[in-house]
């Protein structure tokens, strides 16, 4: 395959890539191109904002309305939790109940519950309970589907 | 994505054995302590109709803790509620107890029964705290794991 890199001062910068078929490496490339644009946009106080996946703690549903929750704002994002879990592709994140999903990678604590539940202490002080329905789904994530 | 979450019908299961562990547990409990007394009377048998009431009496009993009172002996700190549930709990046995005369109406037997029964209690509730303990240090394990995992395979 032929690379050319050119680095330029003026213009749009882009990236073109030409392939004949989807090879590994050509997929590769795509999915790191697809990561480094992994943006979100949502609203804070109207205004648009965009955010990295990696910076959010928690996502919560509230009224059919999604808040992402970071260490310092709460964004306002467009879809449903499904739509964001679908559209993200990280196991990292996690549903832990009907209206909430969790960043595992912003999680600092664990602590077992009574009833198979799960509190989990995120990085913000939060505490975020996965009820007992999610648990075993989470214990086995976390395990890496290695069963118990 | 699959779907690994737990459906009614296995809560329920998981709830229905929690009760019949408990039943069996205050059980064998009860029926030491009702060995005991025999033992000290003389005695070297145990009448089958006091063990079949036990049994009841524990599976009633258990039901009520769980789904009246709080499911005291697994909860996260003992705390009124808690200590007021093992206290009606307890009273519940002795009542059966006497109306059953698993220890011949023995008032001081009784009263070292009720003893007896809030202590085991007290254990109960230390063994499950310490195996949520365990189970702490495991789960935490697991996230380190996966988070260390997880930033290797992003990189």
């Amino acid at each position: 395959m032929k690379i050319e890199v050119k680095q330029i001062t003026e213009g749009t910068e882009q990236l073109i890539l030409h392939y004949k078929e989807p090879t590994p490496v050509v997929e590769g490339i795509l999915q790191v191109l697809g990561k480094a644009d992994a943006k979100l946009w949502g609203k804070v106080d109207d205004q648009s904002i965009s955010i990295q996946p990696g910076e959010i703690l928690y996502l919560e549903s509230v009224d059919d309305k999604v808040f992402a929750y970071t260490a310092n704002q709460v964004v306002r994002l467009e879809g449903s939790l499904t739509s964001f879990l679908l559209g993200v592709g990280d196991e990292a994140f996690f549903r832990c109940s009907k209206s909430m999903v969790l960043n595992i990678n912003r999680v600092t604590a664990l602590h077992s519950l009574s009833g198979n539940r799960i509190d989990a202490t995120m990085e913000g002080g939060e505490h975020i309970i996965i009820s007992r329905r999610y648990a075993v789904e989470f214990r086995r994530l976390l395990k890496g589907g290695r069963g118990e | 994505m699959k779907k690994n979450k737990v459906t009614l019908w296995e809560r329920y299961l998981t709830k229905e054995i929690g009760i019949e562990f408990k039943a069996c547990l205050y059980f064998f409990a009860i029926l030491f302590f009702y060995c005991v007394y025999r033992l000290i009377q003389g005695t070297q048998t145990a009448d089958i109709w006091h063990m079949t009431e036990m049994i009841f009496t524990c599976y009633i009993i258990g039901y009520l803790q769980v789904y009246v009172f709080w499911d005291f002996d697994e909860a996260e700190h003992l705390g009124t509620r808690e200590i007021l549930g093992m206290v009606i709990c307890t009273g519940l046995y002795l009542l059966v107890s006497y109306i059953g005369k698993w220890l011949d109406r023995n008032l001081p037997a009784t009263g070292i029964l009720a003893v007896y029964l809030l202590f085991t209690y007290w254990c109960v509730y230390f063994i499950y705290k310490t195996k949520r303990r365990i189970d702490d240090k495991k789960l935490n394990e697991d996230l380190r794991l996966f988070q260390s995992e997880h930033k290797k395979s992003e990189s």
